[in-house]
């Protein structure tokens, strides 16, 4: 249980619905047992792209704003936006380059590609492997939990409303079966020029 | 196999680097009694019906050792074969240790209908099984048991154990290696958490949907959609797929693919 991973506890998921894709994230921070924080978010905005981080908080922050430094670079480089592909590829070198000292954090994007409006999201490990999936995400202590929950719950083409339904949820479920997660969560619906962020409560135990 | 235990004369050799001689260090060697046989386990029980299941494969690390062996057994019944048993036992984690309960269990509920000269009811037969666990409170039986029958109203009655035989009597109940992923799923599906009434309040004024008993054929698609669902995640879950459908009438047992993969 001293797995930088477990310490401070969180979970993370992203699903692809039709023409839309969906992110949300439970909001405990803690201390092993004990519960420190229960308004601790770990999604963050990229412009319109997004980033679940979860695993050790410090980290977190650290690669939060490590990222946020370098796509604020990128835009005023290349005057536009990051699209999710290429904020995917700048956080698995980011990544790798601490190959034998990692962040311990697991990362998960969400977004439409700006060009074609296709949904796109991705997972890594926290050495920068990128996990390219077609339906969902799931990261965080409750990853299990968050599996077989998608597993069972998520199918093809969804609507934003119905992705968000399955997506909250596959979260709230999965979360009250972790020890580790919860307290309320996030949860953002991306679609093609606009984009939903809600609170949720959920169980506050 | 002849090399383990051929002499040194022979230029054989030992399963162990060098032959033991008088004089050698002392070498320490070490047992361990349990094995993990992987697969998972779930029970359902409804208003007057009990669904108990579990994958058929069994493993030991990484390797496959048959990619049929049940976990799911009758409990008392007529003879070896258990005819008219309506008592159903699933035990999830060292496979050597849930024959051996199972065995131990059903030769219980026999006996007692042999000497009493009527059934065992769930209840009784649910606190034996908590009994048997605990005796070996030091050495424990190394599964998570669920119990499934029906009680003596008629109603659907499940029963889950920890291995020293801690049990609370359940609506379903998840067990084994995929439990983590199912158990979420059941409180979802099963008992509606997190499902609120559209406009019955705003936040934790909202009216939580209240579970009520599903019917059969529900709870068999659900058991279903909780298997593959584990079989596409967990490697130590697939091949098959047993299940025990008990009502007044009996019990009725379905076997069903799963992905081998």
């Amino acid at each position: 249980m001293s797995s930088p991973f477990s310490i401070n506890g969180g979970a993370a998921v992203a699903m692809v619905g039709k023409d839309c894709v969906a992110i949300a994230c439970d909001l405990r921070l803690g201390l092993q047992s004990l519960t420190v924080s229960n308004n601790y978010p770990k999604i963050f905005p990229y412009g319109d792209v997004y980033l679940g981080l979860t695993g050790l908080a410090t980290d977190i922050s650290t690669v939060s704003d490590l990222l946020r430094y370098k796509v604020n670079m990128y835009r005023l480089r290349e005057e536009r936006a990051i699209s999710p592909q290429t904020l995917a590829n700048l956080v698995s070198s980011s990544l790798y380059e601490r190959r034998f000292g990692p962040y311990f954090v697991s990362p998960v994007i969400a977004g439409l590609n700006h060009k074609d409006g296709k949904p796109f999201i991705c997972g890594f490990d926290s050495i920068g492997c990128i996990d390219f999936a077609k339906d969902f995400i799931v990261s965080g202590t409750a990853s299990d939990q968050l599996f077989g929950m998608c597993e069972g719950l998520w199918e093809p083409d969804l609507g934003p409303d119905e992705l968000f339904e399955t997506i909250s949820q596959a979260l709230l479920s999965a979360v009250d079966r972790d020890a580790l997660s919860g307290w309320g969560a996030h949860v953002y619906i991306i679609e093609k020029d606009k984009v939903t962020k809600r609170l949720l409560k959920g169980r506050q135990d | 196999m002849a090399g383990m235990f051929a002499g040194p004369q022979e230029m054989m050799g030992y399963s162990f680097n060098t032959a033991p001689t008088s004089a050698s260090e002392p070498r320490q060697h070490s047992f361990y009694p349990y094995t993990d046989n992987g697969g998972s386990t779930l029970g359902i029980s409804g208003a007057d019906f009990t669904i108990m299941a579990g994958d058929t494969r069994s493993t030991s690390g990484y390797s496959i050792n048959s990619r049929h062996v049940p976990k799911l057994f009758l409990i008392g019944g007529e003879g070896p074969k258990n005819k008219g048993a309506r008592i159903v036992l699933s035990v999830v984690g060292f496979a050597a240790d849930g024959d051996a309960l199972k065995e131990k269990l059903d030769k219980e509920v026999k006996m007692y209908k042999y000497q009493h000269g009527k059934p065992m009811t769930v209840s009784a037969c649910a606190q034996r099984l908590s009994h048997i666990l605990y005796n070996k409170r030091f050495f424990p039986y190394y599964v998570h048991a669920i119990l499934g029958g029906i009680d003596e109203e008629g109603k659907g009655a499940l029963y889950s154990y920890d291995p020293v035989g801690s049990y609370e009597r359940e609506q379903c109940r998840a067990a084994g290696a995929a439990s983590s992923l199912i158990m979420p799923f059941l409180d979802n599906q099963v008992n509606f958490k997190n499902h609120h009434i559209p406009g019955s309040g705003e936040g934790h004024d909202l009216k939580p949907v209240v579970a009520t008993p599903l019917p059969k054929e529900t709870v068999i698609e659900l058991v279903r959609d909780a298997f593959t669902s584990a079989v596409e995640r967990h490697i130590e879950v697939g091949d098959g797929l047993q299940m025990m459908i008990l009502t007044k009438d009996g019990v009725e047992e379905q076997l069903l693919p799963l992905k081998k993969d």
